[in-house]
């Protein structure tokens, strides 16, 4: 599914943050994940050209990176996240 | 525990008829599919906990029951709008609290790999977070999705702990999630001759399961 998906650079960079919050959620307890990290990899989906291709993607993206500033629960930052992901998806089927 | 067998025509008419039988509502019962063809759906309902299920009528729900009954009706409201029909049930004696999601067709709300679901857990958990105590979490599972791969990784850990042994070489695994490199850590800590650890930046983060090293190496 992946494959055939639309902007799947920006696609893999926004699971590859979401798997970092997630990691923090479910707390593995095998690796330290500083909201640090989780910015920086937010910020490097938001350097990409392809989240200006569908609609609401940058917007959700730095709403996310406003949360994990703010501190925001894990799962607040995952959810705006997976919103990201659900509207780059919907702009790049249309 | 009680349980019934159920037949109908559709998944609401099968369980309805085994709910009947064992004069039992919803809330409180385990609703596995035996079978499922375009006349007939036959299922099998357990009461998940009998003495839950009569306290709940005639006592007020525990604080963490509360809870899940909670963040149960919000998942209901939100598959509702999504326009899923589905049953939501809260997994009794589950901790952390755990809803459980059963009904027909459902692989979209489990999604690739699992993420349609754990963005409806990251939903819910946003929903119910107020109801919750600093730390707690609701854990969402559809048809026991997670539950079944919980359930496969533990034994991917268990068959890599008896090569390594036989072997005294050290086994890279796949990629996985948190929660299964998790139950990996769990199902092998108290073995004394392997111990996990994991490699790798997220998403390809990996389990490496090796010898344990005894304090004289």
């Amino acid at each position: 599914m992946a494959g055939r998906e639309p902007h799947r650079g920006a696609a893999e960079r926004i699971r590859k943050a979401i798997a970092l919050v997630n990691s923090v959620a479910d707390d593995a307890g095998d690796e330290d994940i500083t909201p640090t990290e989780i910015a920086e990899a937010i910020r490097d989906c938001l350097e990409l050209g392809e989240v200006d291709e569908a609609p609401n993607v940058r917007r959700y993206l730095g709403e996310a990176l406003d949360a994990v500033s703010d501190g925001m629960p894990a799962d607040f930052v995952a959810m705006t996240l997976y919103a990201a992901l659900g509207a780059l998806r919907e702009g790049g089927s249309r | 525990m009680k349980s019934a067998e159920g037949r109908g025509r559709t998944l609401d008419e099968a369980v309805d008829a085994a709910l009947i039988e064992l004069n039992e509502s919803r809330r409180h019962v385990d609703v596995k599919i035996l079978s499922e063809t375009a006349s007939e759906t036959i299922v099998e309902v357990t009461v998940i906990d009998p003495a839950a299920a009569v306290l709940g009528t005639t006592m007020p729900a525990a604080p963490a029951n509360g809870k899940g009954e909670t963040a149960r009706g919000l998942v209901e409201g939100l598959l509702k709008h999504m326009g899923v029909r589905a049953q939501v049930s809260v997994r009794t004696g589950a901790d952390p609290i755990t809803l459980d999601i059963s009904g027909r067709d459902l692989g979209a709300l489990i999604g690739w790999r699992g993420e349609t679901l754990r963005a409806l857990q990251a939903v819910t958990n946003v929903m119910v977070g107020k109801h919750l105590a600093e730390g707690e979490r609701i854990i969402v599972d559809v048809e026991r999705y997670r539950q079944r791969r919980e359930h496969t990784v533990r034994e991917i850990a268990m068959r890599a702990a008896r090569q390594v042994k036989m072997t005294g070489d050290a086994i890279t695994l796949d990629a996985m999630q948190p929660f299964e490199r998790r139950a990996i850590h769990l199902a092998l800590e108290g073995d004394p001759d392997v111990t996990s650890s994991s490699i790798g930046e997220e998403p390809e983060r990996r389990v490496v399961v090796g010898p344990r090293k005894s304090a004289e190496d």
